[in-house]
């Protein structure tokens, strides 16, 4: 049978195993998969009397298809709560997730894992790329989010109470396609919901926990007070989502025995830190425009304070070893999806290096996801997703924007219009 | 791409044509503001307002038309070919999805008012919903949400089926709350399984309880019919577009009716022929053929296509040269047909004996007309929606010209053909 080889070449590739970028190399391609990374002249020298198509991007980088942790493909970026998002019809939020799926595609994402969407809409846009009426990155998905009555995310779908019903929703989704199971072990921006306050018993989050590890899945909480940490490391959950450190009574304490278990435990920790930042961009935003009130300007001088903490935090659990991946946690609040890169620098400032945030962002998101199988490295034997930038994100990791080409499972994708592809960019408010 | 920060937008071409069937306009100008024609004539005498900002778009020796009007599309249809009772199997979110991507295609291509013919429960509805949210790029949307059927009739498993006077009533009335600009019923049967296309299926009376309230509503209804007796019962009762209008007897032949035309020209109907649908199932069951992967279900298939296709083609001819109007609608993405062709039901209107210019007068003014939107787009006159289409070449001389799209305008803004998201 013919396959579809395809030779790539580029000035740099950066494979992603931490190596140092290779110069005067190639990739051969065949159908989805990378089968050869080599010289140059060997790639020509094992395709020399055979067809294949030659991909030539002299002069840019060539680096994995990026890895983003925590997207959330129904939202819209725009500033609404997810209570406002879950009253929008199944069909209409499909339509959203399908536009971001594309969005996040063309940004250089060629995997995702879905942090919790309403209903079916995830599993049915996955139905829709995989009929060929979509385009869409790899999808790591959980369908609804499993929470307590009233709790974070609730207005998904996803509210059970005990034992019982928790094993049963968790084999319910299973049955759906649930790739990992997402819990809401904290409440959050839910109106009805206790941000400061765990929400499932132990005994809930137990059965939660050992159903999905029956079945081979990985779980992650949404923690944003320090007792759901505390809860999902009891549980051996194995990732903690924002992992904020709030005391029942609000007041931030950075916890380093908690930190220290979670270094142990080798718990990942998706620190969604841009995401605390973006609603203060957007405020700063506005009082470029006009005069904040008092309100405003007590509200975007908390929403500073709290990222300054958050960084800090991060920092620390990093300095004690902890695992810190990039998921940016859009489209919810204020970040839209498409800007991924800006969690990514984020998690730099908070002190990883330029090679570590790259591996957040990479290998490291698809180990994560259980998923290095399969992508995070341009190695032998993986999926062909790359993403073809301009200057070294080693050197920059803000060159991680500048995509020039993304090829997903073996194939360059038509990204659309330049001026389609500045929509959804968000960048730090300035008077230009 | 948004015009916005202008006052005005001034279109330049070397021709335009109108969409009256009249004259065409050498070097031509359209000036336009706030998403309406606002001047339109020689470039010499319509200019902006001095002082005020312009941005202007010059097509040089481009042609400029109105935008196409495709009076009958199915969002829904993925034109695989495969028929309606497997499409609805899929979930309402999916129809959705591709419904979505229908009407990007259709913009695209040209088409910038679009009358869908039936989809499943709400989720044509629900597009217009996220079109409105900006969620999607489409062209102007003239739904019925779901058609009107009898039990077990054409498009039935859509989810609107009535029995009776006061049911049928009562689905006009559900279809308009939910949004509906206009009814469609299905008069015969058709290619739904449990449905005979041969026959008619509601009655005169039933027909008539639905154009009524569609009526007094303000609705327009446009019925399909594959049968002469459900035409005649279409013609009958009130129906103002006639889909298909295939003079099938109840044994399967093919027979004129000259009563048919008759009624057509004396009621003012519309005819909406559906040519090309049948030619291009043939195109691709002949490539089938050539490659010897046809079915038996197939063959059969492409035996009464033929049959058909031969048949329409001279029933439409004559009743054309009978004076009867025809409104083109394209049926796609329905069974093989794929959405952004809609030139190509345009060129099968050439085929039946329309000139050029009437072929383009019956899919942008009497497009308009049948789906009784004529006071707001279908020709390019002052005061009217700017839906504008430029394409390359004279498709007054050779209406495959239509197909060399340059830019489409859509509510005066400019559309970013190349925007995937």
């Amino acid at each position: 049978m013919h396959r579809n080889k395809k030779v790539i070449l580029a000035s740099q590739i950066i494979d992603g195993t931490g190596r140092k970028p290779l110069e005067e190399s190639a990739i051969l391609v065949e159908d989805s998969i990378i089968v050869e990374v080599a010289n140059k002249s060997e790639i020509f020298q094992i395709v020399k009397d055979q067809e294949y198509d030659l991909l030539d991007y002299t002069g840019f980088v060539l680096i994995p298809g990026m890895v983003d942790c925590h997207t959330h493909h129904n939202g819209f970026g725009d500033g609404r709560l997810g209570d406002d998002v879950s009253e929008i019809s199944d069909e209409i939020l499909t339509l959203k997730s399908s536009s971001n799926a594309r969005v996040a595609l063309f940004s250089g994402i060629t995997t995702i894992r879905e942090n919790g969407p309403k209903n079916m809409t995830m599993f049915r846009l996955r139905d829709a790329i995989k009929s060929g009426i979509e385009i869409g990155p790899r999808m790591n998905l959980c369908g609804r989010p499993v929470c307590v009555i009233g709790g974070h995310m609730g207005y998904f779908g996803g509210e059970v109470t005990g034992v019982f019903e928790a094993t049963r929703f968790v084999r319910s989704l299973i049955k759906e396609g649930a790739d990992y199971i997402k819990i809401t072990q904290t409440g959050g921006t839910t109106r009805t919901s206790f941000p400061l306050l765990p929400a499932f018993n132990i005994d809930e989050l137990s059965a939660i926990t050992n159903e999905a590890k029956k079945f081979g899945k990985l779980t992650a909480t949404h923690c944003v007070s320090t007792e759901g940490t505390i809860n999902s490391l009891d549980t051996g959950v194995d990732m903690v989502i924002h992992a904020v450190f709030k005391e029942p009574d609000g007041t931030d304490k950075f916890r380093p025995n908690i930190a220290e278990r979670l270094a142990e435990a080798q718990v990942y920790v998706n620190p969604t830190l841009h995401v605390f930042r973006a609603r203060a961009w957007e405020m700063e935003r506005l009082a470029l425009k006009r005069a904040l009130s008092k309100n405003e300007i007590k509200l975007l001088d908390s929403h500073r304070r709290n990222f300054d903490q958050r960084l800090i935090d991060c920092s620390k659990m990093m300095e004690m070893g902890v695992k810190v991946i990039t998921g940016s946690d859009s489209s919810w609040g204020d970040y839209k999806i498409g800007n991924t890169i800006h969690e990514t620098e984020c998690i730099y400032m908070a002190g990883y290096s330029a090679s570590q945030s790259f591996h957040s962002v990479t290998l490291g998101a698809a180990k994560a996801l259980d998923m290095d199988n399969i992508v995070g490295s341009l190695e032998v034997g993986k999926k062909a997703d790359m993403v073809v930038v301009e200057g070294n994100p080693l050197e920059e990791i803000g060159n991680l924007r500048n995509i020039h080409e993304v090829i997903f499972d073996g194939n360059i994708i038509d990204r659309g219009s330049k001026d389609s592809n500045k929509v959804y960019i968000q960048s730090a408010p300035s008077n230009n | 791409m948004s015009n916005s920060s202008y006052d005005f937008t001034l279109i330049k071409a070397g021709l335009l044509v109108d969409g009256n069937g009249g004259n065409n306009l050498q070097k031509a100008s359209v000036l336009l503001k706030d998403g309406l024609i606002k001047g339109i004539g020689n470039q010499e005498s319509v200019l902006a307002p001095e002082g005020a900002s312009v941005k202007v778009l010059d097509y040089g020796d481009k042609t400029i038309l109105p935008g196409l009007i495709d009076c009958h599309v199915h969002l829904n249809g993925i034109g695989d070919g495969r028929v309606g009772n497997d499409l609805v199997t899929l979930p309402d979110e999916v129809l959705t999805l591709q419904s979505a991507k229908n009407a990007r295609a259709h913009l695209y291509s040209g088409v910038t008012t679009i009358r869908d013919c039936g989809a499943k429960n709400n989720t044509t509805f629900m597009l217009r919903k996220a079109v409105e949210m900006g969620i999607s790029p489409s062209p102007r949307l003239i739904l019925t949400g779901r058609p009107i059927s009898i039990v077990g009739g054409h498009l039935g498993y859509f989810g609107e089926e009535a029995t009776g006077e006061v049911e049928c009533v009562k689905s006009v009335r559900r279809l308009i709350k939910q949004g509906a600009d206009f009814i469609k019923i299905t008069a015969t049967g058709g290619s739904t399984v449990t449905s005979l296309p041969y026959r008619p299926s509601f009655t005169k009376q039933e027909i008539q309880s639905i154009t009524g309230e569609a009526h007094k509503m303000g609705k327009h209804v446009a019925a399909h019919c594959t049968s002469s007796v459900g035409i005649n019962n279409a013609l009958d009762s009130g129906v103002d577009t006639i889909i298909h209008g295939y003079h099938f007897d109840s044994d399967g032949t093919f027979n004129y009716r000259p009563e048919i035309t008759e009624k057509f020209i004396e009621k003012g109907v519309f005819l909406n022929p559906t040519i090309y649908q049948g030619r291009k199932t043939i195109k691709v069951l002949e490539s089938k053929q050539d490659q010897g992967t046809l079915t038996q279900m197939e063959r059969e298939n492409l035996e009464t296509s033929r049959y058909r296709s031969e048949k329409v083609a001279e029933i439409v001819s004559k009743m054309v040269s009978e004076g009867v109007k025809l409104a083109c609608g394209s049926d796609a993405s329905w069974s093989y047909y794929k959405t952004g062709d809609f030139q190509s039901e345009i060129s099968a209107h050439v085929s039946v004996g329309l000139s050029p210019i009437e072929a383009i007068v019956s899919a942008t003014k009497d497009s308009a007309k049948s789906c009784w939107i004529d006071d707001k787009v279908g020709t390019l006159s002052e005061n009217k929606i700017a839906d504008i289409l430029v394409v390359d070449g004279d498709p007054t001389k050779d209406i495959n010209n239509l197909r060399n799209v340059v830019d489409v305008i859509s509510n005066g803004e400019l559309v970013d053909r190349g925007n995937l998201i």
